[in-house]
């Protein structure tokens, strides 16, 4: 792929380059052009301006021998020639005249002195004009200055020869001030003696190069014996030169420009940069102009560039999204797929487990209309019926729970309870399934700090009853199941920190089936277990309701090694812990408890830290014999572990400390028999709770003043309700099952007509209304209102107990914000109902 | 959000292009003035004239003296608002005119507004009236009596010097240990120096010039006079005639003559040389190991400012030991010339205290100012010493009436050329004759 792209690159990299290869070239020939023509023209303009220069000297030079001759003529015509020149002033251009007449050798000056032509040198033969003129001197002022001398001519006969000197000076002042923008420098020379005598002028000019043409050659460096050559051509041949040599580092067009025929030379030079500044300028001008064209050009790839970018994100982003969706679709599609899958199979599951007990329940109904008259098989039927039943109703709660919790309609009622209750309520159901499958049940609590605590009992009953039902459904006979309550380290002060461990040693599950135990709609299935029933919706259920507690549930497990299943669980501890008033009013101040367990004495001491009662612990008879006998304490109370002690050393300790006895006990028939042979006052089931030692204590404490209260539930007999129900089978079951208790009971088929019965009916004529919910013309609950907004005396009062097939929380809810007193579920427990009904009833009565 | 990155570089990319585009059309939008195209002329400024030396040696070489003096001129062209030209001249060979009679006949014939003058040059010029009276500058008042006394001529202060200029002989120390030898303190241990170096194979000891060796006469003639307590007088007699100029002058002439006749002095050649030019590479080469010079020459890269052996200025050998020779050079401005106000203007800043102040600085001389402190290279430190203890003798004195420094340099010249200690004496004589008629 990063070859494919290098490949795809490199040529449009070449080309980009290749473009800005050519642009560079034409750039760089234009501006070579230019400086080409700039250089030309600069050349041109230094020879103009030197032309200038050179015309202008010659101008004066020509000047000043016309005026010579003038005077010469002037002087022919004067009498006294040499009176004439004495006479004549200096002026500015002209220093000095002077006049040696024909055959003489001196002659007069205008400055006063004598004359002669000594010191002037005309030897090299430059002539203005025809006049010859001399070599360049300093002169009596101490300037440099020339003279050129003129035959004086009077009848064509010369009659002397005039001198007239002239200063540079006079030159000087006719040239320009500077040119080049005063870059240029300037120097006249005289050829002959090659000194300089007229030099530039500004500050800083008076470094060395000025004296001569060797100085300024010495000074600037123009060491060059070709240059020198051509120099030395020019002031011989009287030529002009232009010629490039850097003057101090810097580049300059140096010139030699012959004067006068070559008599006199300018020299000097002009840096290369002066005479080219708008070549420079217009290079400039290029560059900008190419460098803010690359600078938009990489500017437009730059923003092309993230733009593209940005699209690209965008495209990726998108295709990311996409992929995600088809993901999700894909994913959803294979859930759906599952749960098609898994829902047929439920469905065959479902058909096939319904059917069975239903099949049972037909089959035995038949049987028992042809076995009528006997009481014996109807018994056995029966029983078998209300067994199928039973499975039913349990399939379709669990059904039910599943579909409740799915759409996220369960909701925890949050209650007090007693770990105790919890577990005596779930070692009463499953210690005989158990046994009954011959398999062993271990119970063990530890570390638990509080007993009392608040959540919904009933779902966690469910969650206990589940895994435990499991363990023994999925563990061979004469197995082994461990259920164990651990006390975690807490987390916070509030909360106790609780896990629920129950282990087995069972079929135990497959590694795939493992990750799917959760999933609802499942079941382990094996040539094993398809004798087990179930409707594969326990588990699920579990664990949606651990985890709507805020819990955690694990697994481990190994094909015929068993399972483990630990759920860990944070439960709000009670505030109100235990009623201390309770300890001190039975007067229960010491408590010794022995048992050789550490874990169990600690627990005991833990949980019953905040009762008020001191407990001392021991761990075997002996000590605790002797810590009696020591301190002498005066314990009211002997807790004894069955286990420790033995029935000798209860004896030894009943002999040592005569007080009542409580004896803990592991759960079991036998040991209970054997300790109620122990004559203690009062057996405890292992583990120790403090509610159940309460209750203990009470009874001890009681014993003398209280009776048991006959029967469970209590009786109907002789109550008689009033009912609303809107189907007939159910009606007449009810009024069979009342009768059967019996009770009388008067059945109308819908809300309206219980509440206009209710208001005919006389006071206290009905011990309780049983309201169904769902009827046609006005339901339960609008009755429920109804009879509650009646005006008479006992409208408020009498018992409404909601008799219904809608099974849920939410529905009891309803069922009490109407007004009614208890719900009680279809189909109908009696037992429950007996109970119920007894309640409202003692309830209405107080 | 998303948007605003996607677009933030966008809009602001907009921005700066049209901001760009806008900068460059507001550039190519020329300023055209509909009346007159040429460009505005600066005023003409006045232009002062300076006539003084050229450089001759190296273009490049850094000389401070100049340097400073180009500052102090240039304070004064920002201060007055002028031009200050420099009008040059150096003599190409001895066969030339030299500086001194150049700048003799430009003043004279009024070419030049002001002057950079040698002490002969000075005193000529001052009788005859060429040069005006300064002593009304504001910066005249900060001078030291010493160089107000040697520029005075009829009461006028006629050149104001930038530098004190002291001469001393300059000797590369280095040849000095390896030989063994003191720095001399008098003539006899000169000559037994310059015998030990000769010995030693240094064939010319003594690099010499045309110009400068007449300051090994002033230190023999007027050690005593300068340095005791009756100068006045006898100067006084001098002036008058009843002292000889020629009594002073003999034993520094006889001096001369041993070094000649010794060939501890090359005297044709130096009868034909320039100052620095002739000797200065031998002596810089460590082929000569003494030569004459003036201070400045100790910073001046031109001449001795850089030297790779440890160089020593000291006094000329004198009875009195090492004696530093002060002529006054000076700055003057001619009184006809056509700026010769404003040529006293600038001179007036040129030598102001605070001028003076950066002058020194640069070049490390003894001002004229008694205002202006500086402190001196390291190898001046002999020289410096003798002269602020005020052991020293003046080159020059417009106090006296027969001008010192120009006409002993040219009776020194004679004797190179060949004349007697006694024809050299009698021209002094001669000299002081013409004095005293004069004055008669």
């Amino acid at each position: 792929m990063k070859e494919n792209l290098k490949r795809r690159e490199l040529p449009l990299l070449l080309s980009i380059v290749l473009v800005f290869c050519i642009l560079g070239t034409i750039v760089y020939t234009v501006s070579r052009k230019i400086s080409r023509e700039m250089s030309s023209s600069a050349i041109q303009n230094v020879n103009e301006s030197l032309d200038l220069i050179q015309s202008t000297i010659e101008a004066i030079l020509g000047s000043e021998a016309e005026f010579q001759v003038l005077i010469a003529q002037e002087i022919a015509r004067v009498e006294d020639p040499e009176a004439y020149i004495q006479a004549y002033e200096k002026n500015q251009t002209m220093s000095k005249m002077s006049l040696i007449l024909f055959g003489k050798t001196s002659g007069v000056s205008n400055t006063g002195e004598p004359f002669t032509e000594e010191g002037l040198d005309f030897s090299a033969g430059g002539t203005v004009k025809g006049l010859p003129v001399s070599q360049s001197y300093l002169n009596y002022m101490g300037t440099w200055s020339y003279t050129m001398k003129c035959p004086i001519e009077r009848d064509g006969k010369i009659i002397g020869t005039l001198y007239a000197e002239y200063v540079y000076d006079a030159v000087d002042r006719s040239l320009p001030d500077g040119f080049y923008n005063k870059q240029a420098s300037l120097y006249i020379m005289d050829a002959e003696s090659q000194r300089f005598v007229l030099k530039p002028k500004g500050m800083g000019q008076r470094n060395a190069g000025h004296l001569n043409l060797a100085d300024f050659y010495r000074a600037n460096n123009i060491q060059s014996p070709e240059i020198q050559a051509e120099v030395e051509a020019c002031l011989k041949n009287g030529e002009n030169l232009l010629f490039y040599h850097d003057i101090r580092g810097v580049n300059a067009l140096n010139y030699m420009w012959a004067v006068n025929g070559g008599t006199v030379f300018l020299v000097g030079y002009v840096p290369v940069e002066a005479i080219q500044q708008e070549g420079r300028t217009v290079n400039q001008n290029i560059v900008i102009v190419v460098v803010s064209m690359l600078a938009a050009f990489f500017l437009c790839i730059l923003l092309y560039y993230l733009n593209w970018k940005q699209q690209d994100k965008l495209r990726k982003e998108q295709e990311e999204e996409r992929k995600l969706h088809s993901q999700q679709l894909a994913e959803a599609l294979q859930a759906a797929q599952i749960a098609s899958e898994s829902k047929t199979t439920f469905l065959s599951n479902m058909s096939h487990d319904i059917r069975t007990p239903m099949n049972a329940v037909l089959g035995f109904t038949t049987l028992l209309s042809m076995d009528a008259e006997n009481p014996v098989k109807v018994r056995e039927y029966t029983k078998k019926i209300t067994a199928s039943g039973q499975h039913l109703l349990s399939l379709i709660n669990d059904i039910l729970d599943v579909s409740k919790i799915e759409s996220g309609k369960v909701v925890l009622s949050l209650e007090k309870f007693s770990l105790n209750d919890v577990v005596s309520s779930v070692d009463a159901i499953i210690q005989p399934m158990a046994k009954a499958k011959g398999q062993a049940f271990h119970l063990e609590v530890t570390g638990i700090r509080h007993e009392y605590l608040v959540g919904d009992e009933t779902r966690i009953n469910q969650i206990l009853i589940n895994l435990l039902s499991n363990a023994v459904k999925y563990t061979q006979e004469g197995g082994q199941i461990w259920f164990r309550i651990l006390g975690l380290k807490q987390r916070s002060s509030q909360y106790e920190h609780i896990r629920i461990e129950v282990e087995d040693n069972g079929y135990g599950m497959t590694p795939e089936y493992l990750e799917t135990i959760f999933d609802a709609f499942t079941r382990a299935e094996n040539s094993t277990t398809n004798k087990v029933q179930g409707t594969g919706l326990g588990m699920a259920i579990t664990k949606s309701i651990v985890e709507l507690m805020g819990g955690t549930i694990e697994v481990f497990s190994e094909v015929d090694r068993g399972s483990l299943f630990r759920v860990d669980l944070e439960l709000r501890i009670l505030e109100e812990q235990i009623d201390r008033l309770f300890w001190e009013k039975q007067g229960l101040r010491r408590v010794l408890a022995v048992d050789g367990d550490p874990e169990s004495r600690k627990s005991i001491l833990a949980l019953m830290k905040d009762t008020g009662v001191h407990v001392e612990t021991a761990a075997n008879p002996e000590d605790a014999i002797a810590d009696v006998r020591k301190s002498g304490r005066d314990y009211q109370l002997l807790l004894l572990d069955r286990d420790t002690c033995g029935i000798q050393g209860i004896q030894e300790l009943r002999e040592a400390l005569p007080v009542p006895i409580l004896l803990l006990v592991e759960v079991g028939e036998e040991e209970m028999e054997e300790a109620l042979q122990a004559n203690v006052a009062g057996i405890l089931t292992k583990p120790f709770f403090v509610s159940a030692f309460r209750e203990k204590v009470a009874e001890l404490w009681t014993k003398t003043t209280e009776e048991p209260e006959p029967g469970d539930s209590g009786s109907l007999e002789g109550l008689h309700f009033l009912a609303a129900e809107d189907n007939a089978i159910n009606a007449e079951i009810l009024a069979e099952l009342l009768e059967i208790e019996g009770a009388s009971c008067e059945i109308v088929e819908n809300g309206q007509l219980v509440v206009d019965r209710f208001r005919q009916s006389k006071k206290g004529e009905f011990d309780a209304i049983l309201m169904d919910v769902q009827m046609p013309v006005m339901n339960g609950h609008e009755a429920a209102k109804a009879i509650r907004s009646l005006e008479r005396e006992d409208a408020g009062r009498v018992p409404i107990v909601a008799m219904t097939a809608n099974a849920f929380a939410e529905d009891e809810k309803a069922a009490l914000d109407a007004g009614m007193d208890a719900h009680v579920a279809k189909p109908l427990d009696m037992e429950l109902l007996k109970k119920v009904i007894r309640q409202v009833t003692q309830r209405k009565e107080t | 959000m998303k948007k605003r990155a996607v677009y933030g570089p966008r809009r602001w990319a907009a921005v700066l292009l049209s901001v760009a585009a806008a900068l460059t059309l507001a550039s190519c939008e020329g300023h055209e003035d509909p009346k007159n195209l040429i460009p505005q002329v600066e005023e003409a400024k006045t232009v002062v004239n300076l006539f003084s030396p050229m450089e001759k040696i190296d273009p490049d070489a850094e000389n401070v003296a100049r340097t400073a003096s180009d500052l102090t001129v240039a304070m004064a062209e920002h201060a007055l608002g002028v031009t200050v030209d420099y009008n040059t001249y150096t003599a190409e060979n001895y066969q030339d005119k030299t500086y001194d009679e150049v700048s003799l006949d430009r003043a004279r014939n009024n070419m030049d507004d002001l002057y950079l003058l040698n002490p002969d040059t000075i005193l000529t010029l001052g009788k005859e009236g060429k040069l005006m009276d300064l002593s009304g500058l504001d910066s005249a008042k900060n001078l030291r009596q010493v160089v107000r006394t040697a520029n005075t001529v009829d009461g006028k202060l006629i050149a104001i010097p930038q530098e004190v200029v002291a001469y001393g002989l300059f000797v590369n120390k280095d040849l000095f240990d390896r030989y063994g030898l003191r720095l001399p303190q008098t003539p006899e241990e000169f000559l037994e120096c310059c015998r030990v170096l000769k010995e030693n194979g240094i064939e010319t000891p003594v690099g010499a010039n045309r110009w400068w060796l007449e300051t090994f006469v002033f230190a023999q003639a007027y050690a005593e006079l300068y340095n005791g307590e009756n100068a006045e007088a006898e100067i006084a007699a001098l002036n008058s005639g009843e002292a000889r100029y020629s009594d002073y002058m003999r034993p520094g002439f006889e001096f001369l003559q041993t070094l000649i006749d010794r060939g501890y002095i090359d005297a044709e050649k130096a009868a034909v040389s320039e100052a620095i030019e002739a000797e200065g590479p031998d002596f810089l080469a460590g082929k000569t190991p003494i030569v004459m010079a003036y201070w400045g020459a100790a910073n001046t890269e031109t001449a001795y400012g850089k030297t790779d052996f440890e160089m020593q200025v000291i006094g000329f050998p004198s009875a009195l030991g090492q004696m530093p020779v002060i002529p006054m050079t000076g700055l003057a401005v001619c009184v006809d010339a056509e700026h010769a106000e404003d040529a006293a203007q600038v001179l007036n800043i040129m030598v102001s205290d605070e001028a003076l102040q950066i002058y020194s600085d640069n070049n490390r001389v003894i001002s004229p100012s008694k205002n202006v402190k500086v402190d001196c290279v390291p190898a001046l430190k002999p020289l410096n010493d003798r002269i602020e203890a005020g052991v020293y003798v003046l080159g020059s004195n417009a106090g006296m009436n027969v001008e010192q420094w120009g006409n002993t340099c040219l009776i020194v010249r004679e004797l190179l050329n060949g004349a007697t200690v006694d024809q050299c004496m009698a021209a002094f004589d001669e000299l002081q004759d013409a004095a005293l008629n004069a004055a008669a």
